[in-house]
């Protein structure tokens, strides 16, 4: 026997690679070449996973591989059993099958979305052991050390014979799972809508890919970044109206993130109104790490906008983009190609500012979507929503903001990134925002995980706006001034109400709070006519019809 | 960034209340109300189920003007309890329509009321915590339109709000002499929810919104007959389409009914074994029927106006 000189013999260096030729023999009495029937797609994944597996069945907040997954909680939990799943969304209720029916016990996740209260019932009743939620990034970092799937259920538009992929503008997680799952000897199986002869481009290398099976209905794809323009309140008008002078103007921010809220998509459709009656065009929201929102499309056709790079795609929007190649990523097909992995890097070191919504934050600033018995986990904002450490180029933004929070030592500043949290002082039902306890800590406490979940630590966040007010934390010098600041901004909820009136009047004297007339800012004057669109159809005149819209967004 | 006149004429119908479609609808301060929110004629079985009343119970009724010539109006408030007829809300519309009769007739000495009453519809149908009270109120309600009519007096539908109008509000349309519709608004009896609640999803997907305003929406109401003008989705597009309709209304008549009677019979004929909207715009001679999902008001106007089905002399 082949040994090496401490007597290893040559077989032990390559156990993973034995494995999967035993797994791709037993997979391949139901395959032609790579081609797997539909009906056969039980069979297959029963054939090639092992119990106790790592396995990915791709999936975010967006494309789903959803017939595979459907496929997989067929299985029979005597020879399937004991997964541990690795994936970035629990979204599908077959996701949850499969704890159900113990094919599956372990989970490392970072989204789930509608599915966040049956995550949290699952959670209670012990049918999930989870190891942690995690930002997509951060799970996907795992996928290359600790955590690589043996086995990765991906999902596309179309392959070829020879198993390469095109995913067209969803190709999100892809590359990622792909490369971590077949470069460690693992099985990759893929679920396309449609087998072609010659593809439009190839996203994924069809050596990576070991089976493919044509699903009877395409891939589902949730359109989570629409937001109908008709459900922009005044409010978040006034809201957006203060982040834009208060902050895009005063800092001067080009690079950005938004998240996906109604208050974001507000300031997306002040841009070619307000904005530009304020003289921001060219100054501000310039280049972009974004999912193609459609509230963007105003201010792409007036010239707002240079540059976008997404995460991921959103339904309706295909045609938009690849008649739009200067602004979007596009591939030598024409079509948009995103890529969660970089974009997510891009969102992380390459932007000035992030601004998103919460349900909740406290007196330090601690924002979590957590509320009452709903995990719906963190997606990426985190990543956005932080201050990167390892940056070290500079801007304007980045550098003022880091002189605002530093008091000395101006040889030495160092930049930050603007943090920010638009919200209104009170949500839906008149819960308030502002809370002394974040919920997601009593929840941690009844179902027994080792860190609470937090969205955006109140260390990260730089600003707070609501109809209040904005709140700059970065000016503040001590513990009980930030408290002061946040509660100065939090208008009649419990912690509004506890301030301290004299040192609030001090703060705004500083400029730590910014009251909208502060801002030059009228209350009265704000109106929905403002909005650059008022409809989701107005986006779609717009674009000049080559956005179309979701059938849930049609109301034509 | 006020908002100014030019605005307002532009503001979205179906975004609107009922107040600000009165607005912007009438001449400029001509609207006077009767029974206004002051005077809280309102609900008396609301706070039976814990449900808050509304001082005017989701209707607004008066009179006012428009393009100068009186008019008398009710508009419902889609809003509130999904601008369902109650047992107040319905009977001020039956006696806004009575006192019109009552006035064509020369009967009530009340005789200077408008000869016009305008029917801004935003409902689901009947209120049901007021079942019985709500049945009664939208068969007054369709009585009154007839009584009205066949004195002589014009009842014109508005639909374009966001409840549509469906169930006693989808009835009453039909007994009116005109319909105006918008894009957006939407006529029917059973609402989508109810039909996939009682025929299955595969019948018919209420969550497709698509699909619902392919079949109940504007459009397809106004090419299939079911509404007689199509107005923009602006008060400016309501006022210049309720202007134009109340310009030619047909006379309540024998001639007029055996006309409406020969135009369903016909459409039933015709259209009857289509599966959805696109099949029907195709039987209806439409070149290029998927294009009239997204085409623009003129487009469509265009189109429209030059169908046989949708022009006639019936209702």
């Amino acid at each position: 026997m082949d040994t090496n000189q401490h007597g290893v013999p040559a077989t032990a260096w390559r156990k993973e690679k034995d494995a999967r030729g035993e797994r791709l023999e037993a997979g391949g009495k139901f395959a032609r070449g790579k081609m797997v029937k539909p009906g056969d797609a039980t069979a297959l994944l029963e054939a090639i996973i092992r119990p106790g597996d790592r396995l990915c069945m791709e999936g975010d907040n967006q494309k789903q591989a959803d017939f595979l997954a459907g496929a997989l909680a067929q299985a029979d939990p005597k020879t399937v059993h004991d997964l541990h799943i690795v994936q970035s969304g629990i979204v599908l209720p077959e996701h949850l099958d499969l704890f159900e029916k113990g094919i599956a016990t372990k989970l490392d996740y970072s989204y789930s979305g509608t599915q966040g209260g049956a995550v949290a019932r699952a959670l209670n009743s012990g049918k999930v052991q989870l190891g942690a939620i995690h930002t997509y990034i951060e799970l996907f970092a795992r996928y290359f050390v600790d955590l690589t799937p043996h086995v990765a259920l991906t999902v596309a538009r179309a392959a070829d014979r020879e198993g390469n992929l095109y995913m067209g503008p969803n190709t999100e997680d892809s590359p990622a799972v792909v490369e971590a799952t077949a470069f460690k000897q693992g099985i990759v199986v893929a679920q396309v809508n449609e087998v072609v002869d010659k593809l439009p481009r190839v996203d994924v290398p069809g050596d990576r890919i070991d089976f493919v099976v044509q699903s009877p209905k395409p891939f589902y794809v949730e359109p989570l970044f629409t937001r109908d323009p008709a459900q922009v309140t005044e409010t978040m008008i006034l809201t957006a109206m203060m982040a834009i002078k208060g902050i895009y103007a005063e800092y001067g921010v080009k690079r950005l993130n938004h998240g996906i809220g109604f208050n974001t998509a507000a300031i997306e459709l002040l841009l070619p109104t307000y904005a530009d009656k304020l003289g921001l065009k060219g100054s501000i929201c310039t280049h972009w790490a974004l999912n193609p929102h459609p509230t963007l499309i105003p201010a792409i056709e007036s010239g707002w906008v240079e540059q976008i790079h997404s995460f991921g795609s959103e339904v309706g929007m295909d045609e938009y983009m690849r008649a739009r190649p200067d602004i979007y990523f596009n591939g030598r097909d024409g079509s948009m190609g995103s890529n969660r992995m970089y974009c997510q890097v891009a969102g992380l070191y390459a932007t000035d500012l992030f601004i998103g919504s919460t349900l909740q934050i406290d007196l330090q600033g601690n924002s979590s979507t957590i509320t009452q018995d709903r995990i719906a986990g963190f997606g990426g904002a985190p990543n956005m929503g932080c201050d990167a450490h390892g940056r070290r180029h500079p801007s304007d933004p980045w550098l003022k903001a880091g002189r605002e929070a530093s008091d000395g030592h101006p040889a030495l500043v160092r930049g930050r990134k603007l943090v920010v949290q638009i919200i209104e002082t009170f949500s839906e039902k008149m819960v308030p925002t502002f809370v002394e306890k974040l919920d997601s800590l009593n929840l941690a406490e009844k179902l027994k995980l080792e860190l609470a979940p937090v969205m955006i630590y109140g260390d990260d966040v730089t600003h707070i706006v609501s109809e209040d007010g904005i709140a700059n934390l970065l000016l503040c010098r001590t513990a009980e001034e930030r408290e002061q600041a946040i509660r100065g901004i939090a208008g009649f909820t419990e912690v509004g109400r506890g301030r301290d009136r004299k040192m609030v009047e001090r703060l705004r004297e500083r400029k730590v709070i910014r009251r909208p007339e502060d801002l030059g800012i009228n209350p009265l004057d704000v109106h929905r006519s403002m909005l650059a669109a008022q409809s989701v159809k107005d986006l779609m005149r717009w674009s000049g019809n080559l956005y179309d819209p979701p059938a849930k967004f049609r109301n034509w | 960034m006020m908002e100014d006149t030019a605005t307002r004429a532009q503001a979205s119908w179906f975004q609107a209340t009922a107040r600000q479609r009165i607005d912007g609808l009438l001449d400029p301060g001509s609207f006077t109300e009767f029974l206004g929110p002051a005077e809280r004629v309102q609900s008396p079985h609301l706070a039976l189920f814990d449900l808050p009343a509304a001082f005017d119970d989701g209707v607004v009724i008066g009179r006012g003007t428009l393009d100068g010539k009186g008019v008398l109006l009710a508009a419902q408030e889609g809003q509130f309890m999904g601008g369902t007829f109650g047992e107040v809300s319905g009977a001020k519309i039956v006696g806004l329509l009575r006192a019109a009769r009552d006035a064509a007739g020369g009967g009530n000495g009340k005789d200077d009321l408008p000869r016009a009453v305008l029917l801004l519809l935003d409902s689901g149908g009947v209120r049901l915590q007021e079942a019985n009270a709500g049945e009664l109120a939208v068969a007054e309600v369709m009585r009154a339109v007839v009584e009205a009519r066949s004195n002589g007096v014009a009842v014109v539908a508005l639909v374009g709000g966001k409840s549509g109008a469906f169930g006693g509000a989808g009835l009453t349309a039909a007994t009116c002499s005109r319909i105006v519709v918008s894009e957006e608004g939407r006529i029917g009896v059973s609402g989508p929810e109810v039909i996939e609640t009682n025929k299955g999803v595969e019948e018919f997907d209420a969550a497709n919104k698509a699909l619902v305003w392919s079949v109940v929406g504007g459009k397809n109401r106004r090419l299939i007959g079911g509404a007689d003008a199509f107005a923009a989705d602006t008060m400016s597009g309501f006022r210049e389409a309720a202007i134009a309709v109340l310009g030619k209304v047909p006379p309540f008549d024998l001639k007029t009914l055996k006309a409406e009677q020969a135009r369903l019979a016909g459409r039933h004929s015709k259209l009857g074994g289509c599966d959805d909207a696109v099949g029907m715009w195709k039987v209806l001679g439409i070149k290029n029927p998927p294009a009239v999902r997204d085409m623009d008001e003129d487009a469509f106007t265009g189109i429209a106006d030059r169908l046989k089905e949708a022009n006639h002399d019936a209702r």
